[in-house]
């Protein structure tokens, strides 16, 4: 059979001798005469998509400082330092609150090989692609970009692009989670609080990596004291964690290989509680975060560096609720960022980025807003009945809920998603108001039905919005 | 009205400072052509800055820049006669345009022995491709002079009995006589024994050229640059660039003398007449550069072996039968 083969590779040959040189030079003469489709970079810019991997920009309130991205990161190119704060309690006879503050967020270039790994992994929405290109240096050490500079090319990040037909809609939970949440809802309220409590374990697990588990011992003896008799809880928490919360094994394994380490699990500890309202947290989601970073920033000055004392309580920042009607309409600052940019100068694609930046910024305010407004008559608000993360708390240590925390989870079910609420007309009611507030049909869409799931499951997770709401006047 | 007169001696210096002038300006246009032509055929857009319009002075730049560079002799060259072989390549080009005859009457020297000079001085640029290897003390450099060498050998042959044959058609040497002899249709008279000399006399050209798919002698991926590895600046230029597309464009006056009727009209027809011999000739050339570069730029490099064997197995006998079947074809053609 071979030498059928070869004879009829020989006579495809044969009578094509030379045409194959005749057919190359016809294929380069067809080209002399084509349209030349070559863009000159310099002068002419190619519109480059919408996904191009270009340069990483930091949203630096958004970042946790959790160190998921450094920890991914595989040329190991992100450098983040942090340290932590002590907050001062809310309350008279409450204990200190932590947490993160970002020193540091640097991603050196030089070494980046735009894998995107870092920006798929940060679960609060910190990193996004931006398309712009040009930052090539004269000196190799300029390519570290520290988080100024990285934030400043958010300005250039596009707004997500529309949602494909048939896409996964983002903060859907995946096929697996309904299952745990199911088990979420009809748990006791025990359960409910193992569910939240391993997310929350996780990010402050995490947190505790680089380095910061010795500083831990400094925090001082009242609080590692404090902290010991519950350091059972998040075991307990935690070993049901795999059949019924998101963390994967992996990080669940984590925690426990923290624990063990017990200057470590006295710092975890407080993190779980401090979190342990936490349903919220679990979700994840971004609005919640963000607000969480805002809601902390006024209380800046008053925050100490953990080797200090903490001021009195008295001292509780608050912040004053601005008045609805002072607020810039979001349209009206889209419009009025749009214009300054382009008279600045701005390319198109920036100032229409900026100005969607000041419109969202003047939503949430206007939402804050609103939502202090009924907050300041119940100042405190009493955990209801659902069966929220809130009730828990007492069964998961000896040591009690700091206040801050008692709002946080208990105020979504109290305002936002009142208990019981049919999750149809929830999924009408955000439509509406997604509606009104000029989302896209696909996001509102999305938007409601995301709310439609959190009422299904009715544990203390609400809508984005809400959650805003119900934080704002807890600063 | 003043009578000029002029001595034959003067009158040959005024040609020959048009030569000086009109050789190294057709070198840089034809370097222009070059990128250009073979920028689109790849679908790029060549030189697109220098000058302004589409990159129009690149070549010109390319040489003040070169001009501008150091000249670096190596430390165990043979010092006199690595910078003498430039020149040894480059002058023998400059001579070729000697005998080209642009018109009926415009050529410097219209020989009797026009033909037999072109064949002669084409050569020898090679000992100037040697020299400049030799001499470079350079592994790379003696590689490519003993390639240059060796491919001299092998395509001279079918480009002399090609040219041999024309001579036999036209029954004189001189190159005006040449052109004068041959009759519409030029290329294929006589039959197909004219067209074959015609791509017997390219092939040869381009490996004398040393263009691709012939460059073995200076295969960049093999050789760096072959002979021309140690040379900088004006030398190496002059002795690589310029030569190379001055080689170019006399090897298409040549073809275009020998077999596309020179300064004539592409179709003997009356009112083409009046179009001066220049224009045709220059349109001709332009074509012949075309068709270089378009086989140059299509085709790959051939490997040294295949390069030898193409030639002496191929070329050669195929050149011998030619001058046969034209010596027939003059003994019992019409
Ligand atoms: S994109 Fe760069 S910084 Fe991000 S994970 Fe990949 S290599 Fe690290
Ligand atoms: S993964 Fe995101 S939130 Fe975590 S440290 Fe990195 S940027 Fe910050």
């Amino acid at each position: 059979m071979a030498l059928d083969v070869d004879q009829r590779l020989e006579r495809a040959r044969r009578p094509g001798f030379g045409i194959g040189l005749l057919k190359g030079m016809r294929v380069l003469l067809k080209h002399l005469f084509k349209r030349n489709s070559v863009i000159q970079y310099p002068d002419v810019k190619q519109d480059l998509s919408p996904r191009t991997r270009g340069v990483i920009a930091l949203k630096e309130e958004n970042c946790t400082v959790c160190m998921l991205c450094a920890r991914e990161c595989p040329d190991w190119c992100i450098y983040i330092d942090s340290h932590k704060e002590t907050l001062p309690p809310k309350r008279e006879g409450g204990r200190p609150r932590k947490r993160n503050v970002l020193d540091r967020f640097a991603i050196d270039y030089a070494l980046c090989m735009y894998c995107g790994i870092c920006v798929e992994v940060c679960p609060y929405d910190a990193l996004f692609w931006s398309r712009e290109f040009e930052y090539a240096e004269y000196d190799i050490r300029q390519l570290t970009h520290e988080k100024e500079k990285l934030s400043d090319w958010m300005a250039t990040v596009l707004p997500p692009t529309e949602l494909e037909e048939g896409a996964d809609i983002p903060g859907q939970p995946s096929k697996a989670a309904p299952a745990a949440a199911a088990a979420t809802q009809t748990a006791t309220p025990t359960a409910a609080a193992t569910a939240a409590t391993p997310a929350s374990v996780t990010s402050s697990a995490t947190e505790a990596r680089p380095g910061q588990a010795q500083t831990a011992p400094r925090e001082g003896t009242a609080a590692t004291e404090a902290a010991r008799p519950a350091a059972s809880a998040p075991d307990a928490a935690t070993t049901p964690a795999p059949e019924t919360a998101k963390p994967a094994p992996g990080l669940a394994e984590e925690v426990k290989d923290q624990q063990m380490d017990s200057t470590a699990e006295a710092r975890a500890e407080p993190e779980v509680k401090r979190d342990a309202g936490g349903a919220v947290e679990a979700e994840g989601s971004q609005a919640e975060v963000e607000d969480k970073a805002e809601a902390e920033t006024p209380s800046t000055p008053e925050s100490t560096a953990v080797t200090q004392t903490p001021p009195p309580a008295a001292a509780a920042p608050s912040r004053p609720a601005p008045r609805i009607e002072d607020l810039e309409q979001p349209e009206d600052a889209y419009a009025r960022v749009l214009d300054e940019q382009s008279k600045a100068g701005s390319s198109p694609q920036v100032a229409e980025a900026r100005a969607k930046v000041a419109r969202v910024k003047a939503e949430r305010a206007m939402t804050q807003a609103r939502a202090a407004a009924p907050q300041e008559v119940a100042p405190t608000p009493e955990p209801s009945g659902a069966p929220g993360a809130a009730e828990p708390e007492p069964e998961q240590g000896p040591v009690a809920p700091t206040p801050e925390e008692k709002p946080d989870s208990s105020a979504p079910q109290a305002e936002a998603s009142s208990p019981g609420e049919d999750p149809e007309a929830v999924f009408e009611r955000v439509l509406e108001e997604e509606r009104a507030k000029g989302s896209s049909d696909a996001v509102a869409t999305a938007r409601a039905k995301a709310a439609r799931m959190r009422a299904g499951r009715g544990a203390g997770s609400a809508g984005p919005q809400e959650q805003e709401g119900t934080k704002g006047p807890n600063d | 009205m003043i009578e000029i007169t002029l001595t034959d001696w003067q009158i040959l210096l005024v040609k020959l400072l048009i030569i000086l002038i009109v050789v190294p300006v057709g070198a840089l246009v034809g370097g222009y052509v070059l990128h250009k032509e073979m920028a689109h055929m790849q679908h790029r857009l060549g030189p697109m800055y220098a000058g302004g319009w589409h990159g129009w002075a690149q070549t010109l730049a390319d040489g003040i820049k070169f001009a501008y560079k150091e000249d670096i002799i190596p430390a165990s060259a043979d010092k006199r006669v690595f910078s003498l072989a430039p020149a040894v390549i480059f002058v023998p080009v400059l001579l070729l345009y000697l005998v080209i005859p642009i018109d009926q009457n415009l050529i410097v020297e219209d020989l009797d022995v026009g033909l037999f000079f072109l064949l002669a001085i084409g050569s020898v640029g090679s000992i100037g491709v040697l020299m400049a290897g030799w001499s470079s003390a350079n592994k790379y450099a003696l590689i490519g002079a003993l390639r240059s060498a060796g491919q001299l050998i092998a395509y001279e042959l079918p480009i002399v009995l090609s040219a041999a044959a024309i001579a036999m058609l036209a029954g004189t040497l001189s190159l005006v006589g040449i052109v004068e002899a041959q009759d519409w249709p030029y290329i294929v008279w006589p039959p197909g024994i004219g067209l074959a000399l015609f791509l017997l006399f390219l092939a040869g050209a381009m490996a004398e050229m040393a263009l691709p798919p012939f460059d073995m002698p200076v295969a960049e991926s093999e050789l760096i640059t072959g002979p021309f590895t140690e040379y900088t600046g004006m030398r190496f230029i002059f002795g690589f660039f310029f030569a190379e597309t001055a080689h170019m464009i006399a090897f298409a006056a040549i073809g275009t003398t020998l077999f596309l009727g020179g300064y004539k009209p592409i179709v003997p027809w009356e009112p083409l007449e009046v179009i001066p011999g220049v224009l045709w000739f220059f349109v001709k050339t332009s074509f012949m550069v075309f068709l270089l570069l378009w086989v140059r730029f299509s085709f790959p490099r051939l490997r040294e072996d295949q390069l030898q064997k193409f030639a002496w197995k191929a070329l050669i006998p195929l050149s011998l039968v030619l001058i046969l079947a034209t010596g027939a074809w003059i003994l019992y053609g019409p």
